[in-house]
C-alpha cells in the first residue's frame, strides 16, 4: 500500500499492530477517523490513554480493577466464602455471562507449564494460599482447561492446600448441554461415563 | 483386504499413472531408481497417511508440480473403500474416505493395516533402543488407539517434567512439590504402557520364533525378550529412587521411555554377534510377526510391502520365503526387485494369483499376470 500522507501511514501501522487487525482493516479505521470531526478521535484517544494508566490489578484476585480491589471482591452481596480458581481475566468474563455464579474469584494468570518458562512463581499462587488459610473461604472451584497442563496445576494445587480449611471441587467435564451422544468425542464420552453423577429428580 | 487400483498424480517420480492391481502378488521389476520404491511408498501412504521414510509430505510431490493427490481403490471385506490423499505446499494435508475428509488423520490408522519390510529396516537391530520402542509403538497403535493416547500423554508429561528439572539446576532453586505432581502424574499412562507392552510382548514372541524356524531352517536359536525397569519395580518406586539421580542429570533417567526389546541369537545380542544374513532372516521374522499379530486381532489381512527383500536371501530361502507367502494366513503382497527373474519363475507354482510390471522412470507396465485374473 502506498500512502500520500507519512501521518496516515504511521496511524495505519499502529492499528495493524493489534490483535486481530491487518493492514486494510487498519486503513479502514483510520479513513473512518479522518472523516470524523477531530473531537471523536480526541475522546478515542483519551478514552485508550486514561484506561491504560489507570486499569490496576487487584490485590485480592488478581481480576482487572478501577480500585485496588476490584467491583467483584468488594460486592458483599456475594458469597464471601465461594471462590473460582480461574486461568485468565477472560475466564471471569466467560464464567460472569453464564450468571450462574454469586462467588468470588482468583485469577492465576496462567498454567504451569515448564516447557514455556512458566512455573508456579510466575502464577498468581502465593495470594491464593494465604486467601486459603485466613479461613473466610469454605470451597475452592476449580475452573481450569482439562488439558494436561491445566490438570498438573489443579494437582498442584490441591496439594499446596492439603491440610488448610477449605474444600476443593472441580467443575464437571462432559458431553456439551443440548449436543448428541453420537457426535461427542470418544474421549470425552469416555470420562463422562467413568465419572457419571447421581441423577436427581426436579423438585416441584 | 486388498488395494484393486491404484492413482497416483504428481507423486514423486510418477507424473500421472493408474495401475489395476492382483489381490495375491504384484511384482515391481526394474533398474535402481527408477520408482520401484516409491510406488509402494504410495500405497503405504494410502494406509497410515505418511511416507514410511519420514519424508516432509512437501517432498512428495513431484519436482516442480503444484500438488499431488494418491486415488486408492480398496477391498475391505468385501466392501469397497475409496480413500483419497491430497498434499499442496501451504494447505493442509487431506485425507478422505469415501469422499468425506477425515477430521483427525489418527483416526485412519488401523483401519488398513500395513506392513513395510525395507532394506533400511536392519535399523531395527543394530540401532538404539528407540528403533525397537517405535516398533512396538507402531503395532500397538495400529491395534488399539487408547494405547497411543496413554502414550502421548506419557511424552508430553515428561517434556514437562524434565524441562523443570533443567530448570530447576539453572536457577539453584528446588521445587520438590511440583516435581511430585509429575511424578504421579506419570504413574498412570506409564504403568498402562508396560503393561500393554509386556502382553505385547509375551504374545509376540512366540509368534516370532515360529517364524524364524521356518526362514532360518531351525539353523540357530532365537529368542525376544522385552526389557523394563518396570518389571523389576512400580515406576511410582523407581522415581522415588531415582530423585537425586534425576536431579543431577537433569532429565528422568527412569520409565517405560527406556524401555527395550532385546533381540537375542543363540542367547547373544543380534546387533553384535549376527551375521549380514542371520540378520535379514531374523529382521524379516520380526516384521512377519508384526504382520501375523495384526492379522489375527484384526480380522483381516494387512497388505504386505516388501522392497529389494530378496536381494540378499540365497535361492534356497527366497524359494521358501515366496512358498510361505503363498499361503492362505497372507493376503495382499507387492514385491520389488531388480532382476525378474528370481521373483517370476518362482510364482507360476504357487497357487496364489500375480501380476508382473515392468518400472521404467516414472511409467509402470503389465508384463504378465497368472491365467486367472
Amino acid at each position: 500500500m502506498n500512502f500520500s500522507s507519512k501521518l496516515i501511514e504511521g496511524a495505519v501501522q499502529a492499528f495493524a499492530t493489534l490483535p486481530g487487525i491487518g493492514r486494510k482493516t487498519a486503513l479502514r479505521l483510520v479513513l473512518h477517523l479522518v472523516n470524523k470531526p477531530v473531537e471523536v478521535s480526541e475522546q478515542f484517544a483519551e478514552a485508550i490513554l486514561s484506561m491504560r494508566q489507570n486499569i490496576k490489578s487487584c490485590d485480592v484476585c488478581g481480576n482487572l480493577a478501577d480500585e485496588p480491589v476490584c467491583g467483584i471482591c468488594s460486592d458483599t452481596r456475594r458469597d464471601q466464602g465461594l471462590v473460582c480458581v480461574v486461568e485468565s481475566i477472560r475466564d471471569v468474563m466467560a464464567i460472569e455471562d453464564t450468571l450462574q455464579f454469586r462467588g468470588l474469584y482468583h485469577v492465576l494468570g496462567g498454567v504451569i507449564s515448564p516447557l514455556e518458562g512458566i512455573g508456579p512463581n510466575d502464577l498468581n499462587i502465593d495470594a491464593l494460599v494465604r486467601r486459603a488459610e485466613s479461613g473466610s473461604i469454605r470451597e475452592l472451584i476449580m475452573a481450569i482447561s482439562p488439558t494436561i497442563e491445566g490438570e498438573t496445576t489443579i494437582f498442584y494445587l490441591s496439594k499446596l492446600l492439603r491440610g488448610k480449611p477449605v474444600q476443593i471441587s472441580t467443575i464437571a467435564r462432559g458431553v456439551a448441554f443440548g449436543g448428541e451422544l453420537e457426535y461427542a468425542d470418544e474421549l470425552t464420552l469416555g470420562r463422562s461415563i467413568v465419572t457419571r453423577i447421581p441423577y436427581k429428580m426436579q423438585e416441584d | 483386504m486388498f488395494l484393486n487400483r491404484l492413482l497416483l498424480t504428481q507423486f514423486k517420480n510418477y507424473a500421472f499413472q493408474d495401475i489395476s492391481l492382483s489381490p495375491g502378488f504384484n511384482c515391481l521389476f526394474g533398474h535402481n531408481g527408477m520408482g520401484k520404491t516409491n510406488l509402494l511408498d504410495a500405497v503405504y501412504f494410502l494406509c497410515m497417511t505418511k511416507s514410511h521414510f519420514g519424508l516432509p509430505d512437501s517432498s512428495v510431490i513431484q519436482w516442480e508440480s503444484e500438488f499431488m493427490r494418491l486415488e486408492g481403490h480398496f477391498i475391505l471385506q468385501g466392501k469397497a473403500e475409496k480413500i483419497v490423499a491430497k498434499v499442496a505446499p501451504k494447505k493442509v494435508k487431506t485425507l478422505e474416505r469415501q469422499g468425506v475428509p477425515y477430521e483427525r488423520l489418527s483416526d485412519h490408522i488401523g483401519l488398513l493395516p500395513i506392513v513395510f519390510i525395507a532394506p533400511d529396516d536392519t535399523e531395527l537391530l543394530t540401532e538404539g533402543s528407540e528403533t525397537r520402542r517405535r516398533f512396538m509403538d507402531n503395532t500397538l497403535s495400529q491395534l488399539n488407539p487408547v494405547y497411543l493416547r496413554e502414550l502421548l500423554l506419557y511424552n508430553r508429561i515428561l517434556l514437562q517434567r524434565n524441562a523443570l528439572l533443567r530448570q530447576m539446576a539453572e536457577s539453584h532453586k528446588k521445587n520438590t512439590a511440583l516435581l511430585d505432581v509429575y511424578s504421579e502424574q506419570l504413574i498412570k499412562p506409564g504403568q498402562y504402557v508396560f503393561e500393554q507392552r509386556k502382553a505385547f510382548a509375551a504374545q509376540f514372541s512366540e509368534i516370532f520364533l515360529d517364524f524364524y524356524r521356518i526362514i532360518s531352517n531351525q539353523a540357530e536359536s532365537a529368542g525376544i525378550r522385552y526389557q523394563s525397569a518396570l518389571s523389576d519395580h512400580a515406576l511410582d518406586w523407581l522415581l522415588r529412587q531415582n530423585l537425586d539421580k534425576d536431579l543431577a542429570l537433569q532429565r528422568t533417567s527412569a520409565g517405560i521411555h527406556r524401555d527395550d526389546l532385546e533381540c537375542l541369537i543363540e542367547g547373544m545380542p543380534v546387533k553384535k554377534f549376527a551375521s549380514q544374513g542371520q540378520r535379514k532372516s531374523y529382521l524379516i521374522a520380526l516384521k512377519l510377526a508384526q504382520y501375523e499379530l495384526l492379522r489375527t486381532s484384526k480380522g483381516v489381512s494387512p497388505i504386505l510391502l516388501l522392497d529389494d527383500l530378496f536381494d540378499k536371501l540365497d535361492p534356497q530361502r527366497t524359494a521358501q520365503l515366496l512358498e510361505l507367502l503363498g499361503g492362505e494366513s497372507f493376503g495382499q503382497i507387492f514385491i520389488t526387485d531388480t532382476q525378474a527373474a528370481r521373483v517370476s519363475t518362482l510364482l507360476p507354482s504357487l497357487s496364489k494369483s500375480y501380476r508382473l510390471f515392468e518400472v521404467q522412470k516414472g511409467g509402470i507396465q503389465l508384463i504378465a499376470e497368472s491365467p486367472s485374473n
